[in-house]
């Protein structure tokens, strides 16, 4: 399977209860292309958590469906993680253990410790292995988070705003690197951020949400090889015309705060389930 | 006493202070709680001494630390004390083991749920503070035998700092680790065992350390009744038969194990607390 999108949204409509007169998300259509990274950004409130966390499987929406190659989402899977803000990783254990705690879940840590120590070589944190994680600092943390994560080969990553606590330093290193795995491993990954400096460096296509109600109202796509260059002219430019964009919808907010901005967006026809098999095979 | 002399000795005991500060720690805490112990023999003697030297206590005179330990010597290894300590520890340890059944997963329905913690808070905080001894009378009508009642005295006692403190570890519980265990695929099992269990084991241990000084002292006078085994026993046949010297031995039998097995739970909190220090 080649090109296809791993990841399909379609009439996703979510109230978080009945009494909203908008809805939280509205009519969201969107398919996600394969080994890419995509950045979704936009307001605080506009409901990227709310739509990752749906990706994820942790929530169901209202109305509408999503699907991950075959299957519909309707729980929680290790072959498409999610990583939050936070590391919230586990205090009574070490880093291995943390980092391995998914294959514990799966009952396959015993054929696959060699994964786990190779992907803690690849964040960094061999000499740190067997410290409990509290003596590791927030940068470190989020490391193991995302070892964790990929310890179970997931074929979708989605991050919400995981750098977002992190110093400036630490950020662009762990940007930059997460950026690399997701290619070099051909990990299909969404990274939900406020950060538009971000999203160019890190995406090769962003999606633009509006709030009241949620709803896509634009996608860009960032043509730039890795690694990046931020202070390449064409970088610069990227950002501006991002910039741009958001303030032309926050323009159209302005006028009208609590109504649909008009987007002509084709609608992304999710292929049926016999169709996606046939493909698969 | 000339002012050079106090000069001196205040030298002395700065000089000897600043000694003391740059012995390792361990050594110094070693040294201050040899000081205890021996402030406490000490204060035992001098009371040994008052009562042998009235007339009207004279009789009494074997609680003082020479005969009692005396008596506490040729005790030690006699089957007598053997069976009068594994009888107490076994119903400690029933009872505990009852509290921690029952304590537990109440503990975890408190910490988990609000509604519960508002429904149970002011009846279990009402309980908790009856003293256990207050339910004799009942648990003499309701158990058949009277090692029955003393263990359910001894739950009585154990259950409400085992629900406490289990409750109070489940609330600190930070729902992001169920969030990510989730993600990660764990079951409804594996939640239970790799995430609440470690998450709860020290508060649980707290509450069970403060359940086992509770239930130890509920013990003794619990089996001043009925029972013709146990510590309680023995101190009140002890009393009935004149014998000061082993009352006064029990007494430190009683202490020494008290302070073993609360010495056992601080370690259990130690061994299971992940709080960075
Ligand atoms: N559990 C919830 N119950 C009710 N409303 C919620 C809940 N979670 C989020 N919301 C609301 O839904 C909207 C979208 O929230 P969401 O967390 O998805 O936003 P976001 O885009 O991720 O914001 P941020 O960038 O600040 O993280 C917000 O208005 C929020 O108040
Ligand atoms: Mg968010």
């Amino acid at each position: 399977m080649s090109n296809a999108s791993p990841i399909w949204i379609s009439d996703l409509t979510h109230y978080y209860n009945r009494q909203q007169s908008m809805p939280t998300l509205d009519d969201i259509n969107l398919s996600i292309p394969q080994g890419q990274l995509t950045a979704l950004i936009g307001r605080s409130g506009c409901g990227k958590s709310t739509l990752l966390q749906m990706v994820a499987g942790l929530l169901i929406p209202t109305e509408g469906a999503i699907r991950i190659r075959a299957h519909t989402v309707t729980k929680p899977s290790a072959k498409w993680n999610m990583m939050f803000q936070k590391p919230s990783l586990y205090p009574w254990m070490t880093v291995r253990e943390n980092a391995a705690l998914g294959l514990v879940f799966a009952g396959t840590y015993n054929q696959k410790k060699d994964r786990v120590e190779e992907l803690l070589d690849m964040v960094g944190l061999s000499e740190h292995k067997d410290k409990n994680v509290q003596a590791l600092s927030g940068g470190q943390q989020q490391r193991v988070a995302l070892a964790r994560s990929l310890a179970t080969e997931p074929e979708v990553l989605l991050l919400d705003e995981p750098f977002s606590a992190l110093d400036a330093f630490t950020r662009t290193a762990l940007q930059t690197e997460v950026a690399q795995i997701c290619h070099d491993q051909n990990i299909t990954m969404v990274l939900v951020t406020h950060d538009i400096e971000e999203a160019v460096a890190m995406a090769d296509q962003v999606v633009i949400m509006s709030h009241n109600p949620g709803q896509i109202v634009g996608e860009k796509s960032i043509p730039l090889a890795y690694p990046r260059d931020r202070n390449s002219a064409e970088f610069a430019e990227l950002k501006d015309e991002l910039f741009a964009e958001f303030e032309t919808i926050d323009k159209a907010k302005q006028d009208k705060p609590f109504e649909r901005l008009e987007v002509v967006r084709p609608k992304s026809t999710a292929p049926s389930v016999e169709k996606m098999l046939q493909q698969a095979s | 006493m000339s002012t050079a002399q106090v000069a001196l000795r205040a030298e002395f005991f700065s000089q000897l202070s600043a000694d003391f500060k740059k012995m390792p720690l361990w050594v110094q805490s070693t040294i201050n709680s040899v000081i205890g112990m021996s402030i406490l023999l000490l204060m035992w003697w001098i009371g040994g001494i008052l009562i042998a030297s009235n007339p009207d206590t004279e009789a009494f005179a074997d609680f003082a630390p020479g005969p009692a330990l005396a008596a506490l010597w040729s005790l030690i290894g006699t089957e007598f004390l053997n069976e009068t300590i594994i009888s107490s520890l076994e119903r400690i340890l029933v009872g505990l083991f009852w509290g921690i059944v029952i304590g537990v997963p109440l503990g975890v329905m408190m910490g988990y749920f609000l509604a519960v913690r508002q429904i149970a808070n002011m009846p279990f905080q009402f309980l908790r503070m009856i003293s256990p001894l207050a339910w004799m009378p009942i648990a003499v009508l309701a158990f058949e035998t009277w090692d029955g009642a003393i263990i359910f005295l001894i739950v009585m006692a154990t259950v409400w700092p085992i629900v406490f403190g289990t409750a109070h570890g489940v609330q600190r519980i930070d729902p992001n680790w169920f969030r990510v265990a989730r993600n990660l695929g764990a079951d409804g099992f594996q939640m239970l065992r790799r995430v609440i269990m470690p998450a709860i084991a020290q508060d649980v241990f707290a509450g069970i350390r403060l359940a086992v000084g509770v239930a130890w002292v509920v013990l003794v006078p619990a089996e001043y009744l009925g029972v013709t085994s146990g510590l309680g026993y023995a101190i009140n046949d002890a009393r009935d038969t004149l014998d000061y010297a082993t009352l006064a031995a029990m007494v430190v039998v009683i202490g020494v194990i008290g302070y073993l097995l609360d010495a056992i739970a601080v370690f259990l909190i130690k061994r299971y607390s992940w709080h960075a220090s």
